[in-house]
């Protein structure tokens, strides 16, 4: 993901994982660039604030989890095969 | 607790089918006004209401149309395929003629067949109710 959007948001969450996970599992992260802004109860209100300070600029909101949880769909409506955001 | 119900001419065939209005966020729109930006028009299309997706999805034109960037990456599992990863976006999904108004994240992804623009998941049905009534080829959506 070098170069795509919030590449960077990514690699600073992965360094920071470890601490992070210390006091806040199940809790969002908010990161913009190299710096962790805050940490919030709900996703909404991390994006809502991120919106707030940064406007219409990817940020990144990510649950802090051990292993990251996905989601799941049963029908194949999506194209995901040829879909990643790699790709982008 | 705003509501629309939906007379389908054949719902086992074509699904629970509602077009809704995709916006940018109030906060966003909020923004824009305070710089005097050009607030981008709402993006209509029909939406599939889908139990059997955890979260929603939208053809990933639409937030590209409302030129919103992301504000998260995940992964997500299909029948066919695992671990791919897609960004998210903040954007309101409304119903206009019922008031029925949802603002969360939904994840950009390519939807194939029929013209289905967006899945309605069960993230957005944790705070509804839905009432299918097959024989009647009639659904409910209620939001809070």
């Amino acid at each position: 993901m070098e170069n795509k959007p919030l590449s960077r948001e990514i690699e600073t969450y992965h360094k920071h994982k470890a601490e992070l996970l210390k006091d806040n599992t199940g809790k969002y992260v908010l990161i913009k660039g190299e710096e962790i802004i805050n940490i919030f109860d709900t996703q909404n209100d991390a994006i809502r604030v991120g919106i707030d300070k940064f406007g219409n600029m990817p940020f990144l909101v990510k649950k802090i989890e051990e292993v990251d949880s996905k989601q799941n769909f049963t029908s194949n409506l999506i194209r995901a095969k040829q879909h990643a955001v790699s790709n982008y | 607790m705003p509501s629309v119900t939906i007379n389908s001419p054949n719902l086992q065939v074509d699904g629970p089918l509602v077009e809704v209005h995709f916006l940018i966020s109030l906060e966003l729109e909020k923004k824009y006004n305070e710089q005097k930006k050009e607030i981008p028009p709402p993006v209509i299309v029909k939406a599939l209401i889908d139990t059997g997706a955890s979260a929603c999805v939208v053809q990933k034109e639409i937030p590209e149309q409302l030129k919103l960037e992301p504000i998260g990456v995940l992964k997500i599992n299909t029948p066919s395929s695992k671990d791919h990863e897609c960004y998210q976006y903040f954007m309101r999904m409304i119903i206009p003629s019922h008031g029925l108004t949802y603002e969360g994240p939904f994840i950009g992804a390519p939807l194939e067949g029929q013209d289905v623009c967006c899945l309605i998941g069960r993230d957005v049905l944790q705070s509804g109710i839905l009432i299918y009534i097959g024989y009647n080829n009639q659904f409910t959506l209620s939001l809070l």
